[in-house]
């Protein structure tokens, strides 16, 4: 794809990758263009003026042209604050990132994924951890055309809050009849609750949690993300750490 | 003009330094082979040697050609200090600018999730075997302040927290000299948030 020139679109970088001796490989993700590659020549350099710009997690104006896969940055400018990511959210702004790297297709653009991405950011800061990762997992899922149906089960009848579910992919939710073991069940609570993007309560969100894994997983194919491991090891430090 | 192969093994070998491109790297080829054979030898000998002997320190794994580097042998250090850094060359900017007296521990670089370089790769293994002998009171985060720096400096002060050590991170501040129009915003909040009675 040619393009001569994009100016100053809103961009955050999901990845760096240093390249020659000065420059550096990005990928961003944008609004209108979704994710780019881009070039940025000379970034590294002792004198750039790019150096405290360029970087993951920071809203940015970015200006890029050439033509091919892998654009030129142009121009970056910070466009906004860095969000505030402590400990563990940090890591899991970078799950976020190697989610969109996963899953999303250079130049194929979802600007509502950059809108779930920006208030992902936001939310961290003052939301539960595993509330803000539900939700924005639900809406790239939506965004790429692989929504959840929450709100009415397999046979068209609408999901009852009361009741326990086993949810089957590109189908929907199943209900489950009587009390059985929770293996991958769920309830309708949760499922409402994800619905209505307002999952507060712990219990569906570690009800929401392994379906939202198995769902991702159906997309992301077998090679396992980085960034997850790093979060289990990170949990299981910190609950050595209270022993 | 066409080089001769032995020239041209070494213009190509030369090229693996950062910064030198093949002109450069022509040019000091010919500068060893016209003007300089006396040193290129030098250098030929110092390079074998290195590489054959330069290890990590079984402590804070700089790089030296002992199993335990000067610093850690120094008995005028203070053990209860430790300092971490990315690379050897922080160890001596550390050194040249500061009175730190206390011991070091290098990662050989940051974690950096995206790309699958784990705890383990940056020694932190080692490092927390390390806090659990007790012998550190206070560990000082010196990694960069990126935001892999970062990440690697809020693990590591997790781990510490986990042995009951006071973990410390080096203030970012408006360089000296400087004028707070021309400093970057990520800098200036830093700075402000982190100002101090004078």
């Amino acid at each position: 794809m040619a393009i001569d020139s994009v100016e100053m679109q809103p961009a955050y970088i999901l990845h760096h990758r240093a390249y020659r001796d000065t420059s550096a490989l990005l990928e961003l993700i944008t609004p209108l263009h979704g994710r780019v590659g881009v070039v940025a020549r000379g970034a590294r350099g002792a004198r750039s003026p790019l150096r405290g710009v360029l970087r993951p997690f920071l809203p940015l104006l970015c200006s890029w042209g050439g033509r091919g896969e892998l654009f030129s940055l142009r121009r970056a400018e910070v466009a906004g604050r860095m969000p505030v990511l402590s400990g563990q959210a940090l890591f899991a702004a970078y799950y976020l990132n190697e989610l969109l790297l996963r899953l999303l297709q250079r130049q194929d653009p979802h600007p509502e994924v950059f809108e779930a991405y920006v208030q992902a950011l936001d939310g961290f800061a003052g939301q539960p951890l595993e509330a803000v990762l539900r939700l924005f997992e639900k809406r790239l899922l939506e965004a790429l055309g692989y929504g959840l149906m929450l709100e009415t089960d397999v046979h068209g009848e609408p999901v009852a809050a009361d009741r326990r579910y086993r949810y089957i992919p590109e189908q929907g939710p199943e209900p489950i009849e009587g009390k059985m073991p929770d293996e991958g069940g769920l309830s309708g609570r949760a499922l409402l609750a994800l619905a209505a993007e307002a999952c507060d309560n712990v219990q569906d969100l570690r009800e929401l949690k392994p379906l939202l894994r198995r769902m991702l997983g159906l997309y992301l194919g077998e090679r396992p993300l980085k960034t997850r491991e790093f979060l289990t090891d990170m949990e299981r430090q910190g609950r050595s750490g209270h022993d | 003009m066409t080089l001769s192969p032995a020239i041209q093994r070494l213009v190509e070998a030369l090229r693996c330094l950062p910064g030198v491109g093949p002109k450069s790297a022509q040019r000091m080829a010919f500068q060893l082979l016209e003007r300089d054979r006396e040193g290129g030898r030098r250098l030929a000998a110092a390079l074998e040697e290195a590489i054959d002997k330069v290890g990590h320190c079984e402590q804070c794994r700089t790089l030296t050609e002992e199993p335990v580097c000067g610093i850690c042998r120094s008995d005028s250090r203070d053990r209860g200090q430790l300092c971490v850094v990315e690379t050897p060359a922080d160890i001596v900017a550390v050194e040249q600018a500061t009175d730190f007296r206390g011991l070091y521990f290098v990662l050989m670089g940051h974690l950096s999730p995206l790309d699958g370089i784990g705890p383990a790769d940056i020694g932190l293994d080692r490092l927390a075997e390390r806090l659990a002998r007790g012998e550190v009171a206070e560990i000082i985060l010196a990694t960069n302040p990126t935001v892999e720096g970062e990440a690697t400096a809020q693990y590591i002060a997790d781990l510490a927290r986990s042995h009951g050590i006071r973990a410390t991170r080096l203030a970012h501040g408006i360089p000296l000299g400087g004028e707070l129009e021309y400093v970057d915003g990520g800098t200036l909040s830093h700075a402000f948030s982190g100002r101090r009675d004078l």
